[in-house]
């Protein structure tokens, strides 16, 4: 076979296969159904002698969902399977309520609400783009990520059709160096920076927790990161026996890692370094020469990133809390958009490569934070949440959080539950692509024009309204 | 006791839930308490309890409802009307005219319609045949319009076609020579304010038989349209569709309707040299049978923002004389409707308030398994009968009566005669958020 056909034989479109992985552990119903049992016996009897004896009509239930199935139907109703749609409260008000369930509203914290966590597990349990029928129920806009909306293109667009199987939308994004331009001697070969990067196939990268609770998740997150043919972010501590997914394993190492640095089971790709420290950093360098040297740092050191670059480092991983906010307060999107913006003016954001974690928690946040300027998001507590951790209490911040994995935690479920998540998103991040127009999400990133905000929205709409001024929208 | 002889077993249940549901549509509205799990940010339990009441009175609310806006801290909700005091009001016996012309071109039929609002594009398939009829005859009856959505042109909808609008969407479902001569208006769906950039989604349950005979499809197949208009990358291809429509039905006139990019207002502009006569803005908060959440609150800016760009965009093009501007995507309320016109837009378009109307819960499973438990969004030949068409009719017009006293009443305060001397009054408005 010809070389060329060989490969195209070889080609194969990027897909990752999901499956249902339903709930290990019994999370709350998302209803409380109540009825009151004494009305319920009266209709009962009363319905026997109005259609005097005619069961099938009897017994026609209002719920089409299976609440009131049972064996001994609405007198004990099955909340897990109620959806909320209130037929059966409207059909007999005097004796059946229907509630929001407090402990389902319960997960989560004040940030990652359980609106969120409701999302995630449905991501996560079926692999699926959240499909539902009337229109958007929310706050009308808001503050950070709610205070964004996303481009669409009406008409003029040759490049749409990436959904729906038609037509590839890419989702490959590279992770290193890429210098701005290359330099040629006289006989053609090149000269100075060349490029030194890897690709992977989504713009999710898996970041694991910094602290004891990755020993539990290591070995999931790992196989996943390799199966999605994408990098997952592991404490140095937690990657020994991970060797066979070597390609997939980004190690943080610290300065007491610095002599151990040769104990790792395998030669990295990428290695990331927990703040700048020049010994460190020579001796990753020494010890592994062919590896992209990331610094993993948080938002607040934006004025240095630069200095950092000139320095030798071109990947970044930037860090806010859990809930998105950096040591002096400000929130992820608009710190994002600060550190693109020091690569853009100094002249060098071809150059690096920009991750992002924390405060990113919901499929609409990824296009959201490319477009503000990161590479990819590198997913944290979500993935959590797909593995149905409970919080225990406010988790902001990074090494002081507590979160409870089930139990019964396993391998093969946890990798499923991983891989539909990202492939949900995925897949929600083309919808976001097919509807801008662009045939691959390296496109989006930085794509500020393709952006809207609520306060300049607002500001054009209703500047010069009685009562409207700049502070009004904060 | 009732008379149950004679009756299957089928029309008796029917009978009983229908039963039902009319004594819980008359008795929540007027309870001391909501049903707790009813309602959200932007519909909220007295927005959707106060609807229920007026499709039931065709009366304004009068027992502490709040029926003018919701709690979604944003858009509409933090705007409000400068009422001037009472000595500057019209006398209470002023007429006030409601209508609103949507052909302000030379050419084309002189449609006027009797209040600033007809209704927005539902499918067969996404809705019951049931409801169908009654908006259509709810339309009849209003002297106004709805619109057939991109599912197909039910037979049974041929005695209104007067009042109807066949749509024209990505999937060209039903799209034919006789449902594009039955109109008056078609309508293009270049976008949807639910899903912008997306086409529509019937998930493969509502699919059945007869609506995939409808669609010429397969049954139990999912039907997504394609996005957009594959012969249409320009306004030249754009007014080649037009042409195409004038070709068929040269006394129709042409709506546009498309969603709220950041370029809405050429988007717009671009639509009326192409020879539209009304331009139909969806905004991003719109309704929907089914559509991808990341879409609903994500993509496109909400109708409050896209109405004055447009507005003044056509203002300064010297054309906003020639096009009729409608609105949706969120408009919820009849203080939605005259927020909307007076940031320039002239009427607007309704969806998700009929629904309300006819006992919508807004519970979303719109999409899932058989479709509605309340008989709206569903094809199912059991529950669509849940929602008799006189019922639901005699609804939706009673709803609109009452907002058009609303509207009314609001004009007289604001010393207006007629709703088209609304449009564009922002310094009528004022900014409460």
């Amino acid at each position: 076979m010809p070389e060329h056909r060989e490969a195209a034989a070889g080609y194969h479109r990027y897909h990752i296969p999901t499956q249902p992985a339903p709930d290990i552990e019994k999370w709350p119903s998302r209803f409380k159904v109540k009825v009151r049992r004494s009305g319920l016996a009266k209709l009962l009897i009363k319905e026997v002698f109005h259609y005097r004896g005619r069961k099938d009509v009897i017994l026609s239930r209002p719920c089409m969902y299976g609440v009131f199935s049972g064996p001994v139907g609405g007198f004990m109703p099955r909340e897990e399977h109620c959806v909320g749609c209130l037929r059966c409260t409207t059909e007999f008000p005097e004796f059946v309520r229907i509630e929001h369930n407090p402990e389902r509203r319960s997960l989560g914290d004040s940030y990652f609400t359980f609106n969120y966590v409701d999302q995630i597990a449905y991501e996560a349990s079926s692999g699926l783009v959240p499909v539902r029928g009337a229109g958007y129920r929310g706050k009308f806009g808001g503050e950070g990520w709610d205070g964004m909306w996303t481009d669409m293109s009406e008409i003029v667009r040759p490049t749409r059709d990436g959904i729906h199987g038609r037509e590839t939308i890419s989702t490959v994004v590279d992770i290193g160096f890429t210098p701005n331009y290359l330099e040629f001697d006289p006989s053609g070969q090149p000269t100075g920076s060349t490029p030194h990067y890897l690709s992977i196939q989504l713009p999710i990268v898996l970041d694991a927790p910094q602290t004891e609770l990755a020993a539990g998740v290591a070995r999931i997150y790992a196989r996943t990161a390799a199966e999605l043919d994408t990098l997952v972010v592991l404490p140095f501590e937690y990657t020994t026996g991970l060797g066979e997914f070597g390609d997939a394993i980004v190690p943080v190492v610290r300065p007491e890692h610095a002599r151990r640095l040769g104990q790792l089971g395998f030669t990295p790709r990428i290695i990331e370094m927990q703040g700048w420290d020049e010994a460190l950093y020579a001796a990753i360098t020494t010890a592994f020469p062919l590896a992209i040297v990331a610094l993993r740092t948080g938002f607040e050191e934006t004025d240095a990133l630069v200095s950092y670059a000139q320095r030798g480092i071109k990947v970044f991983h930037l860090l806010a809390d859990y809930h998105g906010r950096s040591a002096d307060g400000g929130f992820v999107l608009d710190l994002i958009r600060g550190a693109h913006t020091a690569f853009v003016d100094a002249g060098i954001r071809e150059e690096v490569t920009l991750l992002g974690s924390g405060g990113m928690i919901a499929a609409e946040h990824m296009p959201k934070a490319m477009i503000c300027g990161l590479d990819a998001v590198a997913v944290d507590t979500p993935l959590l949440v797909a593995l149905q951790a409970r919080f225990g209490g406010e988790c902001s911040a990074r090494g002081a959080s507590s979160f409870r994995l089930p139990t019964d935690l396993n391998e093969a479920w946890g990798v499923q539950r991983l891989k539909n998540l990202c492939a949900s998103w995925r897949d929600q991040l083309l919808e976001i692509l097919g509807a801008m127009g662009l045939r691959e999400v390296r496109r989006l990133r930085g794509e500020m024009g393709r952006a809207m905000f609520m306060k300049t929205l607002e500001a054009d709409a209703f500047a010069g309204l009685l009562g409207y001024t700049e502070a009004s929208n904060g | 006791m009732a008379n149950i002889a004679g009756k299957t077993d089928e029309q008796l249940i029917v009978e009983k839930h229908i039963a039902n549901f009319h004594k819980g549509f008359a008795y929540w509205p007027r309870a001391e308490e909501a049903p707790p799990a009813l309602g959200d940010s932007r519909w909220t339990q007295d927005l959707i309890l106060a609807t229920w009441l007026m499709a039931e009175t065709g009366q304004v609310p009068d027992n502490g409802l709040e029926y003018k806006i919701g709690a979604s801290g944003g858009g509409f909700d933090v705007l409000d009307f400068n009422i001037p005091s009472q000595d500057q009001w019209l006398p209470a016996d002023t007429e006030i005219d409601l209508s609103l012309p949507l052909n302000r071109r030379d050419d084309g039929a002189q449609l006027k319609i009797n209040i600033p609002m007809y209704g927005g594009g539902m499918s067969y398939g996404s809705i019951s045949e049931h409801v169908m009829q009654a908006r259509a005859r709810a339309a009849q009856h209003l002297g106004t319009f709805t619109s057939t959505g991109e599912g197909g042109y039910p037979p049974s909808l041929v005695p209104y076609k007067d009042h109807i609008i066949t749509q024209v969407a990505t999937g060209m479902f039903g799209v034919r020579e006789e449902t594009i001569q039955y109109a008056p208006i078609v309508e293009f769906k270049y976008a949807q304010g639910a899903k912008p950039g997306l086409g529509g989604h019937l998930l493969g349950d509502k699919a059945t038989d007869v609506v995939a005979a409808m669609r010429e499809s397969v049954p139990w197949v999912s039907l997504f349209s394609p996005f957009p208009f594959h012969s249409v990358y320009s306004v030249e291809d754009h007014r080649k569709h037009v042409d195409w429509i004038r070709t068929t039905n040269p006394r129709a006139l042409v709506s546009v309707k498309v969603s709220t990019p950041t370029d809405v207002d050429m988007v717009a502009v671009g639509s009326y040299f192409a020879g539209a006569h009304i331009v139909h803005l969806d905004g991003s908060y719109g309704g929907t049978g089914a559509a991808p959440e990341i879409a609903k609150k994500n993509i496109a800016m909400p109708i409050e923002f896209a109405i004055p760009k447009v507005h003044k965009y056509l203002v300064s093009e010297n054309v906003r004389e020639e096009v009729t501007l409608m609105a949706s995507g969120g408009v919820r309320t009849a203080y939605d409707v005259a927020k909307a016109i007076a940031l320039g837009a002239d009427g607007c378009v309704m969806g998700t308030a009929e629904l309300i109307a006819i006992g919508c819960t807004r519970c979303s499973n719109c999409e899932r398994g058989r479709g509605c438990p309340f008989g709206l969004t569903t094809t199912d030949p059991l529950l669509q009968q849940l929602m008799p068409a006189d019922w639901g009719q005699q609804r939706i017009v009673n709803m609109y009566n009452a907002y058009a006293i609303q509207l009314r009443d609001l004009l007289r305060k604001l010393g207006l005669k007629s709703i088209r001397e609304l449009r564009g009054r922002r310094d009528l408005l004022r900014y409460v958020g």
